[in-house]
């Protein structure tokens, strides 16, 4: 296990300095003018030229590039080009905002998507045709359609909760629950259709396997047999469709961010994508790939924990 | 029912109902007394909240912590803000102006003629926005109250500018620091910026100043939050979570004007149209004849397009000179009706019987599908092929504006209530007229407005005005309506020459 960490911190590692450079000279190579983008169209080009110099845009590529990988590597990723802010900062007001929504909606997703899906693996009949409809409806909804029904309904009709705005935790736990109950609504129905599908043809596989049914002939008791033998085997590939949705939601949150006003990563992914904004989308860009760097060891590890057999060498 | 359901379901009631308390809005319509936070909704983020670095539809963000030498009234007056008095020498080049006293800056540090000019002087030199506006200006110091600003012409333009972003004052000790205003501002204005409750990128949260000079504003807090979408900011209002907004787009306008609890108010300030600047035909040949210009204007059916574009939420009009500046004649709104048959008769006079090629750029934050195939279907109904170029919105500026490579660009641009400006910036070589090509009748008008005070060149603006319509210098499509919405319990202003109110224009409900 020891070995495997290492060989994954390593690689990971890698991963993240080709993402880096990547994602750097990409960025870099569009015929960008930020000097005139900051000072307005009126601006001077001799103040232009001044002000991409003060931001060290007149070096080249890679000289910019190892100047802020130096700097990122001490923990100072710089200040945002259009809005001033410290891009560490920036990320961590959001960071909280856009956590809240992906620890919630997987939560969410995991008990009730496990729920359905082991309900209509095992029952199968009504059930299950109950589950698969309502699958297909999770998934075929428009989700930002889904949210506007959600926001006018509970939020703007009924008042039960705030339209928009996000509370943090720290100020109130209340307030919290009140400003995301709404948006893990949304964004959980898709989700827990996903993975109730997935454990339902896991389940139903897993049940048909050739030791299932020695167990079941040697008279193992039914529920033994589905929580020691059946979900456990099932639990690999639904845990892998949660690790890539909670992954997703980094960025798959942007449309229920944008309709609740809340002020998370996903909203200012788009914003600051769109303008250019390198020393934000770098810092975005890191804390994607190292999120994708862990979650992606953890849901490893967790079949591992869960199949002896999965376990790399 | 099994005990579990049951018991589930009354949990599930007892959380909705303990959140519900904390929704903290509810509907705009139960609101009929405010408390003394004012939450403005905004679609803008201000680069930083350093004077230097103070734009358009930002400015609010300033004017909570910095005063300006001019107040700039709703319809647009000038009165004493910092500045009590003020009055320019016969040949409009000297103005001089009286401070007022007993101000301070954040720290204690008193407001003076020393700071005034250090301000004024680092807005010419910074290179900033207001570089350009404040450019050969000489600011003398005669007295701790009294300054002069001499100026190498006269730049009717100025008192505007003191009004706006160029005259907002910061302590100058913050100057020898680099970037200490950016996040942290030191002004004399009625609020200061509460960091802690601020979350710059997101929230900005001021708190109203104990010793403010001036009347005490109603609101002890004010709350500026950034939006990038309309809906949210529709049910912000609708449930009061927010208290005012200014609403550009139609379907948005139409959400809110459906809460008769909502107060609505038109705003006219940005138009929309084709700025042409290759009036000389170094890019398009065809652009040089007066002709083919007024071809493009005959052939745009500019109702139509207001209608499919902004479900009819605007004035179609043919200039550039916005409703509250001198030189807006009505009768030129309509200058252009739509004509296909005329134009096909202009560019067949011109010498392009068969139309020409035209490529424009295409942002299609400004240029949506829908305005992208009406202008094709226009043009092409006389004979001219638009192609459109997809531009991305990095580096749109330097393609267009350095490298030059159309001959124009669809733009929203605001319509500036000062004549002068709106010379200066859509006629005048320069940004928008980067190719420099002029006309001998503008140019003698321009000189004779210059310099004459603000009160006798309003026949002269029409006049030039007059010319640019029949010069077909523009295509403009419509000035659009914006609809700027308050909760009850909050008064605002629309203001002059801003797409967004002054932060001033807030007040209590009486």
């Amino acid at each position: 296990m020891l070995g495997f960490l290492i060989r994954r911190l390593a690689s990971s590692i890698a991963l993240l300095l080709v993402t880096a450079l990547l994602t750097f000279v990409l960025l870099s190579i569009p015929n960008q003018d930020v000097g005139r983008q900051l000072l307005g169209m009126q601006a001077t080009q001799q103040a232009i030229d001044a002000k991409n110099a003060e931001l060290g845009l007149d070096r080249p590529i890679l000289v910019q590039f190892f100047d802020w990988l130096t700097h990122a590597l001490q923990g100072d990723f710089g200040r945002s080009w259009f809005s001033s802010e410290n891009v560490a900062t920036a990320i961590g007001n959001r960071l909280p905002v856009t956590l809240s929504l992906m620890i919630g909606v997987t939560l969410v997703t995991a008990v009730f998507g496990y729920l359905l899906g082991v309900w209509a693996g095992t029952r199968r009949g009504r059930v299950d045709t109950f589950v698969q409809v309502f699958s297909v409806a999770g998934y075929a909804l428009p989700g930002f359609l889904v949210t506007i029904v959600i926001v006018i309904v509970f939020a703007v009709k009924l008042g039960w909760f705030p339209a928009i705005g996000y509370t943090p935790i720290t100020t109130s736990f209340t307030g919290w629950l009140s400003t995301i109950t709404l948006p893990v609504i949304s964004l959980s129905l898709a989700a827990v259709a996903g993975v109730a599908q997935q454990v339902r043809s896991s389940v139903i596989e897993v049940s048909r396997s050739d030791y299932i049914r020695t167990l079941t002939t040697r008279g193992l008791p039914r529920r033994r047999i589905l929580f020691r033998h059946v979900l456990r085997n099932a639990s690999a590939p639904a845990l892998t469709v949660l690790g890539l949705q909670f992954v997703g939601l980094l960025g798959g949150a942007v449309i229920v961010e944008q309709i609740f006003g809340l002020p998370g990563i996903g909203s200012m992914t788009i914003k600051y994508t769109s303008q250019g904004d390198i020393p934000i989308i770098m810092g975005l860009v890191m804390l994607t790939a190292i999120g994708v760097v862990i979650i992606n060891l953890l849901v490893d590890l967790a079949i591992g924990a869960l199949l002896p057999k999965a376990r790399v060498s | 029912m099994n005990k579990r359901v049951l018991g589930a379901i009354g949990a599930a009631v007892a959380a909705v109902l303990l959140l519900s308390g904390c929704a903290g809005g509810g509907s705009a319509a139960s609101t009929t007394t405010h408390d003394k936070t004012l939450r403005l909704a905004t679609m803008t983020v201000p680069q930083s909240l350093d004077p230097k670095d103070a734009t358009g539809s930002a400015l609010p963000f300033f004017q909570a912590v910095y005063d300006t030498l001019v107040l700039r009234t709703p319809d647009g007056d000038y009165k004493p803000m910092l500045a009590t008095e003020w009055s320019y020498n016969d040949d409009q080049t000297v103005l001089s102006m009286t401070l007022r006293t007993g101000v301070t800056f954040d720290d204690g540090t008193p407001f003076d003629a020393k700071a005034a000019k250090a301000n004024l002087e680092r807005f010419r030199d910074s290179g900033g926005p207001d570089a350009a506006n404040l450019a050969g200006i000489t600011v003398d110091v005669v007295d701790d109250t009294h300054l002069t600003l001499t100026l190498q012409q006269p730049n009717p333009g100025l008192l505007f500018f003191l009004s706006d972003s160029a005259g907002l004052m910061a302590n100058p000790s913050d100057f020898a620091q680099k970037d200490a205003l950016v996040t942290s501002p030191d002004g004399t204005g009625p609020y200061v910026l509460d960091k802690d409750k601020t979350a710059i990128g997101t929230t900005w949260v001021y708190e109203k100043r104990k010793d403010y000079w001036g009347t005490a504003p109603d609101f002890s807090t004010v709350t500026m939050q950034v939006f990038d979408n309309e809906n949210a900011v529709v049910n912000g209002l609708k449930t009061g979570q927010i208290d005012a907004a200014v609403l550009q787009t139609a379907d948005q306008q139409l959400a809110a004007e459906q809460d008769k609890d909502l107060t609505l108010q038109d705003v006219l300030f940005d138009f929309q149209g084709i700025l042409l600047f290759d009036r000389g035909g170094a890019v398009t040949p065809a652009l040089a004849k007066p002709e083919v210009r007024q071809a493009l204007n005959y052939a745009l059916d500019r109702e139509t397009l207001l209608k499919v574009v902004r479900d009819g939420r605007g004035q179609v009009t043919s200039q550039v000179w916005g409703v509250d500046s001198q030189g807006y004649e009505k009768s030129l709104d309509d200058y252009y009706s739509y004509d296909p048959a005329k134009a096909k008769q202009l560019l067949a006079e011109a010498g392009y019987p068969n139309g020409f090629e035209l490529t424009l750029p295409r942002l299609t934050s400004i240029v949506t599908d829908n305005i992208a195939s009406a202008l094709q279907t226009d043009f092409a109904k006389v004979g001219v092929k638009l192609t459109w170029a997809d531009v991305d919105a990095a580096s749109a500026l330097k393609q267009i504006f350095v490298e030059k490579k159309f001959s124009g660009m669809v733009m929203n641009m605001g319509q500036s209530s000062n004549d002068w400006i709106v010379y200066s910036t859509l006629i005048a070589p320069g940004t928008f007229n980067f190719f420099g090509t002029m006309d001998d009748e503008v140019n003698t008008l321009a000189a004779q407005a210059r310099a004459l005070p603000a009160d006798q060149t309003a026949e002269l603006y029409q006049k030039m005005n007059e010319r640019i319509v029949q010069q077909a210098w523009f295509v403009p499509f419509y000035r659009m309506t914006y609809k700027l919405v308050t909760v009850p319990g909050i008064t605002a202003a629309p203001q002059s020459g801003m797409a967004v109110p002054s932060i001033y224009n807030y007040s209590l409900s009486k």
